[in-house]
């Protein structure tokens, strides 16, 4: 099931599968670890979310230009 | 004589290196046409001195603007002004190779030796992450140096690598997919003149990019649709860009991390982690954050007023040495009213300044800034702008010139732009002597409840806050429309601040403020000043400035004489007539002073310009201390004083329960001179309090400094975005003042 980045609860891992939108904001998200294939955690969720990177911490905002769809991994400790 | 070029990703402990190698010998290049400033140092080592250049953080080479095309240019030595770099020194932390190696991939393809520097090998080793060094600069194919930066560890060994490497080949670069370099040799055949190699596979990559822009700008159409043709053969044979990119280098990283770095089976909870439970938390969070801006602009208030209190009392005894060495006339007025007091008004501001950058510093280092634009963001949405606009917002509150030049941190260019133009609606420490003048005179009246002056204050506080994002929304639905960018900002680990850097960004602030703006609102005093000051004879041909003087000095020898009349309780008709003479004496120093003041150019032009104040409620007298403060507002309240006839006015005791008694009645003295001189007046006698509440709306919405507008040319490059501005704050100030004046009238009448 592929779900928006938003939709992915607090604590859970994800997949990212698909991120879309404008080339370049595609290419600078790629840079920061969120392309597809890659594992994210959802440390805060929401429109502002806060996640875990490739041991890095990330806040992130998508929008119109650039929509992130990923993979629900389930909860993990 | 070595170049070598400091490259890295933001956070990566770039300026700790750049600083623990030059020390002190550091000064800053400008480059025209963009805003990038990098720094530079020299350091010699065994004689060899090595010039080192730190280029602006970054996560990788792809430009996207002007600004960041700069650094690609300078490490292949297109920029005129810098040699070509011998070396490239590419800095990486230790915790987070995977993601840093990626930039360093992309500097292999420079054509240009390369050192890595593996930064913060204690956080790395705390983690219980393992290093074979050897194994990774063989994976690297360049040599590899572990450092601690904070600390200077590997340092030596850093420089003897970068000084051997001088001499060596430069590395392969990554190799690509075999249908990528034919699609990239094939794209070569279509441009006339010599484009570098690396150049060309950016503009191939990165999709609307600042190469592909460029590229086509000078080559037309026919390279764009040879461009375009070359995306979709590559997409045809499965490497589309911009992916393929991503998947070679980071496919390059993963191998050589893998076969030199040991990891831990589970990533250990880090104090971070555990900090950002809180920090990073919507109540608990914000909570903490309300506590640290209130401690913020507290301890600015508190520490800096010694210090204000002491450039103030130091500039009163220059001021008063002048006044005693040197006769009066235009010299002696010009040095003590225009320059000394010119620069004693920019001065008085340093510690405040000084003390806002190094808590911004501190806040900075030690990682708390980005968590409190995270947690901002979702506030700063709502009316276009993202969480980074937060800080230089923030910032100008104390003052509008630091603020502006915060707000580079934001790359959307659209975005920085909207910031800048609204950070100075934000109530800036320089309105305080202008409200705390009014709502003394006309708010806190005998009778009135205790809370209102705070509450008037506040509210003034309060217009910037809601007026600036309204304006932010306004300009990105119109003039910057554009999509609400993506928002995305890496969270560092918490680090302790070092003393050293903060103390050195506190005194570079300090000299740039003393220097830029010091130089502007100096020029500016003496302007006004001088339209104040001339012409200084009457019709008759005499100074008004001596016959001020032969006046005071009549009414001082007659003052005893006055006195006892005065206390005399059955006095003569012909004591009454003496009296009326000895008090119209007294008073003729003011009246030649306000006759002076009206005559004089500011003074004329205030007079003729009185229609377009009358709707304010204003007088000329209000127009003309308005219109002299465009340069500075605080010169609103020395002008108040030249102008109401109670001389010397010292701003600083306005509002200061500890300022001397003098000084004290001085200000109290101008407080009554603005309220008798009003209620002699028909509209400002009875409508005082909206008169007062319409000059203070119109100084909290007025763009009414020439520091601000020199700085938002700085930073944007043209004039056309200052005029916008001051254009738009004065029309929105007129507006305000207005609309508070007229709706005032009818709930007083």
């Amino acid at each position: 099931m592929l779900v928006p980045l938003d939709m992915v609860r607090a604590g859970e891992w994800a997949e990212v599968e698909e991120v879309s939108g404008q080339a370049d904001w595609v290419g600078r998200l790629a840079e920061l670890g969120i392309r597809r294939g890659c594992r994210v955690r959802v440390m805060q969720p929401g429109s502002t979310c806060l996640l875990t990177v490739a041991g890095c911490k990330l806040c992130l905002r998508g929008c119109d230009g650039a929509q992130i769809l990923v993979r629900p991994i389930g909860a993990a400790g | 004589m070595l170049t070598v070029a400091l490259v890295g990703n933001p956070n990566a402990g770039k300026s700790t290196l750049f600083n623990a190698l030059s020390g002190l010998r550091q000064r800053i290049g400008n480059y025209p046409g963009v805003t990038v400033e990098m720094k530079k140092g020299q350091f010699t080592t065994d004689g060899v001195t090595l010039d080192l250049i730190d280029l602006p953080g970054t996560y990788s080479l792809a430009a996207r603007s002007p600004d960041e095309m700069v650094a690609v240019d300078l490490l292949l030595g297109r920029r005129p002004e810098e040699p070509r770099p011998s070396v490239v020194l590419s800095i990486v932390d230790a915790t987070n190779l995977d993601r840093h190696l990626y930039l360093t991939s992309q500097l292999l393809d420079l054509g240009v030796p390369v050192v890595v520097a593996v930064n913060m090998i204690d956080a790395a080793a705390a983690q219980g992450l393992k290093f074979d060094y050897a194994k990774l600069a063989a994976a690297l194919g360049v040599p590899v140096v572990p450092i601690q930066a904070n600390n200077g560890t590997g340092l030596a060994a850093l420089t003897a690598a970068i000084r051997a490497a001088a001499d060596q080949p430069a590395p392969h670069g990554l190799t690509f997919p075999t249908a990528f370099d034919e699609v990239a040799e094939q794209l070569r055949k279509e441009l006339s003149d010599e484009v570098p190699p690396f150049l060309l596979r950016r503009a191939l990559i990165d999709i609307g990019g600042y190469t592909e822009q460029w590229l086509v700008e000078r080559h037309g159409d026919r390279f764009k649709v040879a461009l375009v043709g070359a995306r979709e053969k590559l997409a045809a044979a499965g490497h589309s860009v911009p992916g393929v990119e991503a998947r070679t280098r980071f496919a390059w990283v993963r191998t050589a991390v893998a076969a030199a770095v040991t990891k831990p089976a589970v990533r250990p909870v880090t104090g971070s982690d555990r900090i950002d439970h809180i920090l990073t938390h919507r109540v608990w969070g914000t909570l903490v954050f309300l506590v640290v801006m209130f401690l913020m602009f507290q301890s600015i208030f508190l520490w800096a007023k010694p210090l204000m209190d002491l450039i103030g009392s130091g500039q009163d005894a220059v001021a008063k040495g002048v006044q005693s060495q040197l006769p009066s006339g235009p010299l002696r007025a010009l040095l003590v009213d225009g320059i000394i007091k010119g620069v004693g008004s920019v001065l008085v501001f340093l510690p405040q300044i000084m003390i806002l950058f190094g808590f911004i510093a501190v806040l900075e280092d030690c990682g708390y800034m980005a968590r409190a634009a995270f947690l901002m963001d979702r506030v700063m949405s709502r009316c276009g702008l993202s969480g980074k606009s937060f800080i230089p917002m923030l910032s100008s509150v104390a003052c509008a010139v630091p603020g502006i030049m915060a707000a580079r941190v934001i790359e959307n260019r659209r975005d920085r732009l909207a910031t800048i133009l609204v950070a100075p609606l934000m109530s800036c420490s320089a309105r305080l002597p202008v409200y705390i003048l009014l709502i003394g005179a006309f708010i806190a009246r005998p009778g009135s409840p205790g809370w209102l002056p705070g509450l008037v204050l506040f509210a003034m506080y309060m217009i910037g806050f809601t007026v600036a994002p309204l304006v932010a929304l306004a300009l990105k639905r119109t003039l910057l429309r554009g999509a609400p960018p993506v928002f995305v900002m890496e969270l560092p680990s918490y680090r302790r601040p070092k003393i050293g850097s903060i103390l050195r960004r506190m005194g570079g602030a300090g000299w740039s403020f003393t220097r830029r703006a010091g130089t502007i609102i100096l020029a500016a005093m003496v302007i006004v000043w001088a339209l104040l000051y001339f012409p200084h004879t009457d019709a008759n041909g005499e100074s008004y400035p001596d016959r001020i003087e032969t006046a005071e000095d009549t009414a001082k020898e007659k003052a005893p004489r006055l006195k006892e009349l005065n206390d005399k309780e059955d006095a003569t008709d012909e004591e009454k007539v003496e009296l009326e003479a000895l008090e119209d004496a007294g008073a003729l120093p003011d009246k030649l002073n306000g006759e002076w003041k009206r005559g004089s150019a500011l003074g004329r032009t205030g007079l003729w310009m009185e229609p377009v104040f009358k709707p304010l409620g204003w007088d000329w007298k209000i127009g003309v201390a308005a219109m002299a403060s465009f340069p500075a507002r605080e010169v609103i309240v020395g002008t108040f004083g030249l102008l109401y006839d109670v001389g010397e006015v010292d701003t600083k005791a306005i509002g200061n329960a500890k300022a001397d008694d003098d000084a004290k009645e001085k200000a109290a003295g101008l407080t009554r001179a603005v309220q008798d001189d009003w209620s002699k007046d028909p509209v400002r006698g009875k409508y005082g309090v909206p008169v007062a509440l319409s000059i203070m709306v119109f100084f909290a919405l007025c763009c009414q400094c020439a520091a601000t507008l020199a700085v938002i040319k700085r930073e944007t490059k043209s004039w056309a975005w200052p005029a916008f501005t001051f254009v738009y704050m004065t029309a929105l100030a007129y507006v305000g003042a207005f609309l508070t004046f007229q709706v005032g009238r009818l709930v007083v009448g």
